[in-house]
């Protein structure tokens, strides 16, 4: 059984008449882990900072269930910004014991989650250099440590490993993956991969609204349509003219084909989604043969997850 | 709290409990970014070379004093036989003349110094990092603030005093009272500029911008006090005056009532311009 | 006033600044040296900091650094 651990409730912001963030709700559950998914400046970092609590929402809450009244939310959470930014004349081991001062751990309490956090994110060598020479890689990581010091219920994170070079984001993807058992992690991304890659649950945002939420394994199966792919000659004129006449027919309702819902030719590919699979195909095989088309290949499958996310977001 | 709360935490936070009882109490975290403050201002070398600076502006001043008859008279290219009558000059001169040095110069370099203490924090995302932990604003600020009042405070206490010791040796011993009394006075104008400087740094994304508009308020305000007293004398900007004055009285300066409200409206802007530092923070503790 | 000068008073009251003075210019150029990147060529902050008497280490130290 999961409880709830947070929720954000009709939270908005605009800047000036501008409206970033519209009304969002979302709630996320004690040990999931949650990526916000939406294409760039759809209001995910603005949505985070709210929750973090470094942007003043316009409207709408943001409340923890284990908090007591009169406590202060940022004790519960860990945060980790797309780029973080650290006072450069710092050392790695001296910042990660301030950050634990800070959260209110003792002096020799802070200096072992620190040696320990360190060493864990894998920086332990490089603990006592100054954090101005430290790459970006070491500085995700290093935020990382940081954000863990006092053991936060959520650990929130913007962007995480977008910054990275292909092997920094490798580490820190690998580091993610073992965190995520340990505490509740909510993070932003717009990498529909990482997020299938890391999280349980998902909520898609598009232009400051939650566009679609849920567990990625409901997500999956309730939005799976049978889809099918049929790849042209691209030389040979007459199956490019039959499958633009195709596309237009079925757009136009000029005639309806009850086996297919929604038809789209994408260069030389001709994507069908179908209605009923069995029909759809057997329809489809008919067709191409009473107009002879020439077709180099005919693939039948399901929709995946980038197919409905490009068309939630893409709209 | 009450039991209640107790209660309320131990449901859901039961685990945890014994944790939250080593939390350290909200004066740890101020003692902890009072800490780095000082840190900071150690490593940016800050910490030595404002004080030394103010050390030698403050022992130019009786050297210059004490030797300008004779560089005069060497450089002036007088005909023969000229007498030159220069006043042998007052040690309690010198220490106003020290004073309005460190008035010019001195402030120009600690408001310059401090300028970026709150803007390149929260222009680079370092201070994210630090207000989404449970820290109080007020706490954040006013750290910054008292270590501004230590490099100010201390860098003058320094500089003064080698200008009121080399006074001594080569002009004329100063009593202690107007010498504390006058660095007293100076010591809370300047606390008056530089937290205008850390308001304005806070409030400004451009650190020179920080700079330039304390300063400017500095020469407004002390300009004022100066074309008309009368209606200025209970501003912050009749300090520097004050100061002089009370440098040049022997013993204890008799101060007007309207001077001891300079004195108080100086506290009073000061603890208003933090404040409004914390609020403006507040309202956006970090940029993108 | 004492119109003649002893001059062992004088050395005496001006090694102080002086040695103030080098302190300054020695750190400045410590950190110019070490430092990665100044604003402005290495080449004249070094210039500066030794011919610009006090208000060259100063504004080295206020300008010439990249803030970190």
């Amino acid at each position: 059984m999961t409880a709830q651990l947070m929720e954000v409730k009709g939270l908005s912001k605009s800047f000036g008449t501008m409206k970033a963030v519209k009304s969002i709700d979302f709630s996320i559950q004690e040990g999931r882990c949650v990526a916000l998914l939406g294409p760039n400046g759809a209001g995910k970092t603005t949505t985070i900072r709210m929750l973090t609590g470094l942007l003043a929402p316009t409207a709408g809450e943001v409340s923890f269930r284990s908090l007591a009244p009169g406590e202060d939310r940022r004790a519960l959470i860990g945060y980790l910004p797309q780029t973080p930014a650290f006072h450069n004349w710092m050392s790695g081991m001296e910042y990660v014991v301030y950050a634990g001062r800070l959260c209110g751990l003792g002096v020799s309490e802070a200096k072992n989650r620190a040696k320990e956090l360190l060493e864990r994110v894998g920086l332990a060598d490089a603990a006592k250099r100054k954090l101005g020479g430290y790459s970006g890689g070491m500085k995700q990581r290093l935020g990382l440590a940081q954000a863990l010091v006092h053991q936060p219920k959520l650990l929130v994170m913007d962007e995480p490993v977008s910054a990275l070079d292909p092997l920094g984001r490798r580490e820190v993807l690998r580091l993610l993956k073992e965190l995520k058992s340990e505490t509740t992690v909510l993070f932003s991304t717009h990498v529909l991969h990482d997020a299938e890659e890391l999280c349980d649950d998902v909520v898609i945002i598009r232009s400051g609204e939650v566009a679609l939420q849920g567990s990625l394994a409901s997500i999956r199966s309730q939005h799976r349509q049978p889809v099918i792919e049929l790849k042209l000659d691209e030389d040979n004129t007459r199956g490019m003219d039959w499958a633009r006449a195709f596309v237009q027919r079925t757009n136009s309702g000029e005639a309806s084909y009850s086996w297919l819902s929604e038809a789209e030719l994408r260069g030389n590919r001709l994507h069908l989604t179908a209605a009923h699979m069995d029909q759809a195909r057997q329809a489809l095989l008919e067709e191409l043969a009473r107009h002879s088309v020439p077709f180099s290949r005919l693939e039948v499958g399901y929709s995946s997850l980038e197919d409905l996310f490009m068309k939630v977001v893409g709209e | 709290m009450n039991g209640a709360n107790e209660v309320y935490r131990g449901t859901h936070r039961g685990a945890e409990a014994p944790r939250s009882a080593t939390r350290s109490s909200g004066g740890a975290v101020f003692l902890t970014l009072l800490g780095k403050e000082c840190l900071e201002l150690l490593r940016s070398f800050k910490l030595i070379w404002v004080p030394i600076v103010f050390a030698v502006l403050g022992i130019m001043q009786p050297v210059l004093s004490y030797y300008m008859p004779i560089i005069i008279e060497k450089a002036g290219n007088m005909p023969e036989g000229t007498v030159i009558e220069i006043p042998a000059p007052m040690g309690s001169q010198v220490l106003a003349d020290t004073l309005s040095q460190f008035g010019v110069m001195g402030i120009l370099i600690l408001a310059l110094a401090c300028m970026g203490i709150v803007s390149g924090e929260r222009n680079s995302g370092a201070s994210a990092l630090v207000l989404v932990k449970p820290v109080s604003y007020a706490s954040y600020i006013l750290s910054k603030w008292l270590s501004i009042m230590l490099l100010s405070w201390g860098s003058l206490l320094l500089g003064y005093g080698a200008a009121w010791y080399y006074t001594w040796l080569l002009i004329e011993y100063v009593d202690v009272v107007p010498f504390l009394l006058s660095f007293v006075l100076y010591g809370l104008w300047f606390s008056f500029v530089l937290t205008v400087t850390l308001l304005f740094s806070t409030a400004l994304r451009s650190a020179a911008g920080a700079a330039f508009t304390s300063l400017g308020a500095a020469i407004l305000l002390t300009v004022l006090a100066g074309l008309i007293p009368k209606y200025m004398a209970w501003s912050p900007g009749a300090l520097t005056g004050l100061a002089y004055q009370a440098a040049t009285s022997p013993g204890w300066l008799q101060m007007e009532p309207a001077s001891w409200w300079a004195v108080i409206t100086a506290l009073i802007a000061i603890a208003a311009l933090l404040a409004a530092s914390v609020v403006l923070l507040k309202r956006a503790p970090a940029r993108d | 006033m004492n119109e003649t000068l002893e001059l062992s008073k004088m050395v005496g009251l001006l090694v102080p600044l002086i040695i103030l003075q080098l302190i300054l210019m020695i750190i400045a150029l410590v950190l110019c040296v070490k430092t990665e990147e100044t604003r402005g060529p290495k080449l004249m902050w070094v210039l500066i900091i030794i011919f610009g008497q006090l208000i060259g280490p100063i504004a080295f130290f206020l300008f010439g650094r990249r803030q970190a």
